[in-house]
């Protein structure tokens, strides 16, 4: 009874892990390696306060929770400068670092022999001091730790975090603050993780380094990666059986040191099999997809164009006025002297050659990228400096001539993320208004599908983005830009590679938007489509504005015809 | 004064150290892409067979590195084809790879406790201890440097000159390319994982001499190879041997004040400052 008890409180432990890593690598894509780290530090956090400071549990554990929730945002910030390997060295080091700090800070660690004699839990008058006594205890604490990890992914904030996972430079294009989310779920994920820690110190009564080390950090990855990433109740089901599945050398009889690394060695294996057999784990990766079933029917479908909010201000106001942009790349030139107007109700065409900085144009326009001359006022205001994040929520968006679609998310939840202002985006209010919450949710929801309906996409809004043909991939692009609330459009090549009828389909929509007061530039090859729907053409090359004018009058320059055309 | 040449001693033949495994974790990383954590493990393997030849079988200590040289480089080979090399056909992503080599990173670690015992190894090879007015240097130190030089040159030489040499340096440069043009990337794969290794095993050997051997010792070398690699510049092995460097003398020196037991912690503020210096690294690629 015992030794089942205890099992299962180890479950409950390491359930607690894995979800909670679960949501920094599976949910927001975000690999860092130091989860043991975070770990360590809630059972530290414990122990160093119930031994030396006499303070009891659940103080201890929300002591644990705020310094663990630190140290994860201190993490938070190198992984936001770099990705991939960076991070992953970067979480390595930290892993190394925690070891260090655990082995040298004698006084306060204990250092190699750790913290013994850590008070049990005490609740109700009664010491928890066996694993029967434990056992409700961790099961109720992984509950509640589960039921926050779910609560996160489940909520809006939880779809932005794996529309970043699918692309981060869509996610900041359609005006997602990148930084802030990988600092949310940084702090939540590590938070949760010390939970886990403070527990396993009451109940283990003794903390030491060697539980922390890197193989710990990757036990609990062979745990989510076996249950699936992105699948929280996955990564239960990982736990259960990677902490089960050793307990049967327990019935063999081998010394107690050997047995350790044989379960290294299981783990290691399992993690490389499960890999090899079923990359995605036992589970896949979760569905969050957004009720569309309910809204539909009160959606008429191929929406009017009257559904478009229409842009504030008189038409021919100058909206964005970019001046005398310039940006250089090492000794490279690649735009040299750009000043360009955008006018509320007209439609810019942006043509040039390739390589004529057209792309770069607009990346600096969106703040993609900074230039290193020049301004940019949207409506007198200066937006230069800003985040990408930021130009969208000051009311300019952009789009990307290879897409960069949210792929794993439904056509409804590619629009759904993009909308602006989500109160589910914010964690206070994911957890403590989710009435106001589910409201907004309903509305956004309304509205999403009102969208996919004006860009013809309201037959395939439960259908996931990896599974649209080009011609309708190129819609969602425009239904996602629409969705960010901008009212300055800028598309990278909306056009190209389609077929004359899905041309006409965009054109329309294009020309709607004009209607609607919105301001558009559009990058564009297509001549006929140039002669067809823009007010202005914008001719660059080599970096600087060579002509601009209507588009008739520039078709029949010579010079022009001879560079581009000719 | 003495305390300082000291530490620019120890800076220096520890730097010998670091360089040459991260001049064998580049060959691998830089040409092939894939973050072969289980280099430190079978670092450590290299080193074991050379004390058991050594300790257990009576071989000359050379003759025992020569086997055990031959013996990592086959591991390595072996983690290439039946962990990684599967992921890369199967068309896995990165990180995929990068996990699978965590696994066999925990696994080669263990099953070293397992056959090896915990305890520390060492072998009873005689060797010289010189003085430089107090500070002092051992025959083995001058091992590492020399060993570091004549690899580091050799290796250099192989890159610079011979067809193999140029072909990998074309698949570090781009793989596509090189497989269009006829490059067979899997035998080259195979070539570097065997050369990374072999000369992760020559660093082992000596350390055997110099500080002997527990199952853990990969955690670090592997760590300290890949921080020196991304230090020096990814896909730059002269990067990546002046980065072992830096970081040693960094880490040396840095004991004249610090403690010796935040060694990990001085990479780490090596790597950080760099990352956020310079992200790309010493040496930056054309």
């Amino acid at each position: 009874m015992e030794y089942l008890a205890h099992v299962l409180v180890m479950v409950c432990l390491y359930g607690i892990l894995a979800t909670s890593f679960n949501l920094l690598i599976g949910f927001g894509g975000i690999f860092a390696l130091a989860h043991a780290t975070f770990y360590a530090s809630g059972a530290y956090a414990a122990g160093i306060l119930a031994t030396k400071l006499g303070i009891g549990f659940p103080f201890t554990m929300l002591a644990g929770i705020v310094v663990t929730a630190a140290i994860g945002l201190l993490v938070a910030f190198p992984a936001m400068r770099v990705g991939s390997h960076y991070l992953v060295v970067i979480t390595l080091a930290l892993q190394a670092i925690t070891i260090d700090v655990l082995m040298n800070s004698k006084p306060v660690t204990g250092g190699p022999d750790g913290i013994g004699g850590i008070p049990p839990v005490s609740l109700f008058g009664t010491a928890l001091n066996n694993p029967v006594a434990f056992l409700p205890l961790a099961a109720v604490m992984a509950a509640l730790c589960c039921a926050v990890a779910w609560r996160l992914g489940a909520s809006p904030f939880g779809r932005s975090l794996r529309a970043m996972r699918e692309n981060e430079a869509a996610a900041l294009a359609v005006g997602k603050n990148l930084v802030r989310m990988k600092l949310v779920v940084f702090a939540l994920s590590a938070g949760l993780a010390s939970v886990a820690g403070s527990l396993v110190a009451h109940y283990i009564a003794f903390v030491n380094p060697e539980s922390f080390t890197i193989e710990e950090t990757i036990l609990i990855l062979a745990m989510v990666i076996l249950g699936g990433m992105g699948n929280l109740w996955g990564s239960l089901a990982g736990a259960a059986i990677l902490v089960l599945l050793p307990e049967g050398l327990k019935f063999v009889h081998v010394p107690g040191d050997i047995a350790d690394m044989v379960r290294q060695v299981i783990y290691g294996v399992v993690l490389i099999v499960i890999l090899r057999l079923r990359p995605e784990g036992l589970f896949p990766e979760t569905v969050f997809r957004p009720p569309t079933g309910a809204v539909l029917p009160t959606v008429p479908a191929n929406g009017p164009a009257s559904t478009l909010v229409r842009a504030e201000g008189t038409p021919g106001e100058v909206v964005v006025s970019a001046k005398a942009l310039a940006k250089n790349f090492g000794g490279i030139k690649a735009v040299k002297d750009l000043t360009i107007d955008l006018r509320r109700g007209q439609i810019v065409g942006l043509i040039g050659p390739n390589g004529a900085g057209k792309t770069t144009a607009f990346n600096l326009l969106s703040g993609f990228l900074r230039p290193t001359s020049g301004t940019i006022l949207y409506r007198g205001r200066d937006l230069t400096v800003l985040k990408p994040h930021e130009v969208v929520a000051a009311g300019l968006a952009r789009s990307f001539q290879d897409l960069k679609l949210f792929t794993k998310l439904s056509v409804a939840e590619n629009i759904l993320v993009s909308l602006p202002k989500q109160p589910g985006d914010r964690l206070f209010d994911v957890y403590l208004r989710p009435g106001r919450v589910r409201w907004a949710e309903r509305e956004n929801l309304a509205r999403a599908l009102e969208i996919a309906s004006f860009v013809g996409l309201l037959a395939k809004a439960d259908e996931v983005a990896a599974n649209l043909s080009y011609a309708e991939e190129k819609l969602l692009v425009i239904a996602r830009l629409l969705a960010t609330g901008a009212d300055v459009l800028l598309l990278d090549e909306p056009l190209s590679g389609l077929d004359t009828g899905t041309v006409e389909r965009i054109c329309g929509v294009l020309r709607d938007l004009a209607r609607a007061n919105k301001a558009i530039c559009i990058i564009e090859h297509n001549l006929e489509v140039i002669r067809g729907v823009c007010d202005e053409i914008v001719f660059i090359d080599e970096g600087r504005v060579l002509t601009k004018g209507p588009p008739e009058t520039l078709m029949r320059d010579r010079e022009l015809a001879e560079r581009y055309f000719g | 004064m003495d305390l300082l040449i000291q530490l620019t001693l120890n800076g220096l033949f520890n730097g010998a150290h670091f360089a040459l495994l991260a001049m064998g974790f580049a060959l691998i990383f830089g040409t092939t892409g894939v973050v072969h954590f289980a280099y430190g493990p079978v670092y450590a393997v290299g080193a074991y067979v050379v004390w058991a030849l050594v300790a257990l079988a009576g071989l000359p200590f050379w003759v025992a590195v020569g086997l055990g040289v031959a013996a990592t480089a086959a591991l390595g080979v072996a983690s290439y084809l039946f962990i990684y090399r599967p992921f890369e056909i199967g068309g896995s992503p990165p990180f995929v790879v990068l996990v699978a080599s965590l696994g066999l990173f925990i696994v080669i670690k263990n099953l070293i406790g397992i056959v090896f015992g915990t305890d520390v190894k060492t072998v009873d090879v005689a060797y010289d201890v010189h003085f430089v007015g107090n500070a002092f240097f051992t025959t083995v130190q001058v091992g590492q440097v020399l060993a570091a030089l004549l690899v580091g040159g050799g290796i250099a030489l192989f890159l610079r000159t011979s067809r193999y040499g140029k072909a990998i340096r074309a698949m570090a440069d781009n793989r596509e390319m090189a497989t269009v043009i006829g490059i067979d990337t899997t035998r080259l794969s195979i070539l570097v994982f065997a050369l990374g290794s072999a000369v992760s095993a020559v660093a082992g050997a000596l350390v055997l001499l110099r500080d002997g051997l527990n199952p853990n010792m990969g955690f670090g070398a592997v760590f300290v190879a890949f921080v020196a690699v991304i230090v020096g510049g990814v896909g730059s092995l002269r990067g990546a041997v002046v980065a072992g460097f830096l970081l040693a003398f960094v880490q040396s020196l840095g004991m004249w004040q610090i403690p010796t037991e935040w060694q990990n912690t001085i990479v780490f503020v090596v790597l950080f400052g760099f990352l956020l210096a310079r992200p790309s690294g010493i040496v930056r690629r054309a």
